[in-house]
């Protein structure tokens, strides 16, 4: 009976302090409501919740930011992919074009000089490219794809824009093969410029001339232009042909041992030029 | 038949190879002698009469294409070609393992032979004589010879198991059911 009284007592004290609670807080409430709605002033609590929740609002908000500036990016990524893959394309084409464009201005420049070159004589010529190089060690010999049916015979003479070349070797209907005038079988007939003292210029089979039979009382510098001398009809007067290089006097014989450099880089030839003209063996 | 034409085929192809894409200039020593590959393989795994045939127009291609003495690609490669034949049959070159430095060796050998005879023959025709230069060709030669001869041995295989069977086409006479009981 006894515990059933203290019982009672307890559940009565706890509704009480229920309802004392929720009164107090009722009362703070709308003395709270009333006093900011009535003033309209942002009062203490206001700050104290305010400094309270900022912060995180300020965490949340630079975390939503993150994942929104993560997720722009990783859609982004999809786009950059395909710009990477776009720009790639276009950079490959530009260089490319460049590289075509390399090629066409050095063909251009190339060409110009061979027309300049044949615009300066009155000699007809008749242009021709390499199509296949000697892969022997001991000849020097190309091949152009010009033959006997553009009137091409043995012996004509071939130049480039920077002077003498060779001469033609063997002719097929459509191609032929020129003996390059580094060869060591190559003899041209030329002159020393400057003195006009005639000399015979054999190829060495490198990429250098020997000058034979020039006196040695004869002044030869380093330096000298050697040029065609046109004897034989073969080669016309004058064309370029080298620069001597070297000029040795040996105390016996009676010639001078001369290197000429050629004008002709031999490394390079591409485009020929070779000349029309009647050779007398092959009328 | 088949292949004779398949090898000079490639022969001339390799030629062209040679005089074209692996000439980087006039004066360029770096072009290896692929044909000289093609005979050591013909006389290696071929027998004369065949590889003789190749190596005709093979050589008389070459010929054309490059130098200005005529015969001195068919010298180089029946001189070759008859070495290398005849130290595979009396020598102990015949196994595999010595043949790819003797080609380099017989190019050696070959090259001086000719080059000493040309001179004799034809003298002022030839450049001077530059071992560095042939060294070097003689290094590209042993170098690739093998891929070389794997190509070749991989063509005679494919001619082996050729789509048209060649030898049904050919006329056979006689009594074939007598000559197969015989056979066995």
């Amino acid at each position: 009976m006894r515990a059933r009284g203290g019982s009672k007592r307890n559940n009565g004290f706890r509704a009480l302090r229920i309802v004392l609670f929720s009164g107090i807080l009722l009362t703070l409430a709308l003395i709270f409501l009333v006093s900011t709605l009535g003033t309209q002033r942002f009062g203490f609590v206001h700050k104290l919740v305010f400094e309270a929740t900022a912060p995180v609002q300020s965490v949340f908000a630079g975390a939503a930011g993150y994942v929104n500036v993560a997720r722009e990016e990783y859609l982004a990524l999809f786009n950059v992919r395909e710009e990477n893959r776009r720009l790639w394309k276009a950079l490959q084409e530009s260089r490319d074009a460049a590289n075509r464009n390399r090629e066409a201005l050095a063909t251009n420049t190339r060409l110009r000089k061979l027309l300049e070159f044949k615009e300066s004589t009155d000699l007809p010529m008749l242009a021709a490219r390499i199509v296949g190089k000697d892969p022997s060690l001991w000849f020097r010999t190309v091949v152009v794809d010009r033959g006997s049916s553009d009137g091409v015979v043995k012996g004509m003479p071939v130049v480039d824009g920077d002077g003498v070349v060779g001469q033609v070797f063997s002719v097929s209907p459509n191609y032929s093969k020129v003996l390059l005038a580094i060869a060591p079988s190559s003899a041209i007939d030329v002159l020393l410029q400057k003195s006009r003292v005639r000399g015979i210029l054999k190829g060495t089979g490198s990429l250098t001339y020997k000058l034979d039979y020039v006196l040695k009382t004869v002044d030869v510098q380093e330096g000298d232009h050697v040029v065609t001398a046109g004897y034989g009809g073969l080669f016309p007067t004058g064309m370029p042909v080298g620069v001597v290089s070297q000029v040795v006097r040996k105390r016996r014989g009676m010639f001078l041992d001369i290197e000429v450099t050629p004008t002709v880089d031999f490394l390079t030839l591409e485009d020929l030029l070779i000349i029309e003209r009647e050779m007398e063996f092959t009328r | 038949m088949v292949t004779v034409a398949a090898y000079t085929l490639l022969g001339l192809f390799l030629a062209v190879l040679q005089t074209t894409v692996l000439m980087i200039n006039p004066m360029w020593i770096g072009a290896p002698d692929l044909y000289y590959i093609l005979v050591a393989y013909l006389a290696y795994r071929m027998d004369i009469l065949r590889g003789l045939i190749i190596l005709f127009p093979v050589s008389w291609t070459m010929d054309v294409l490059s130098g200005v003495v005529l015969g001195t690609y068919p010298a180089i490669c029946f001189i070759a070609f008859v070495l290398l034949k005849f130290t595979a049959v009396k020598m102990p070159v015949r196994e595999s393992l010595y043949q790819v430095p003797f080609i380099g060796v017989s190019y050696l050998v070959v090259s001086k032979f000719v080059y000493l005879i040309l001179s004799f023959m034809e003298p002022g025709v030839l450049a001077p004589w530059s071992w560095p230069a042939v060294l070097l060709r003689v290094f590209l030669l042993v170098v690739l010879a093998f891929p070389l001869f794997r190509l070749f041995e991989m063509v005679n295989r494919r001619l082996q198991g050729s789509l048209i069977p060649f030898k049904m086409l050919r006329v056979q006479g006689g009594n074939r059911y007598r000559q197969e009981m015989e056979k066995k």
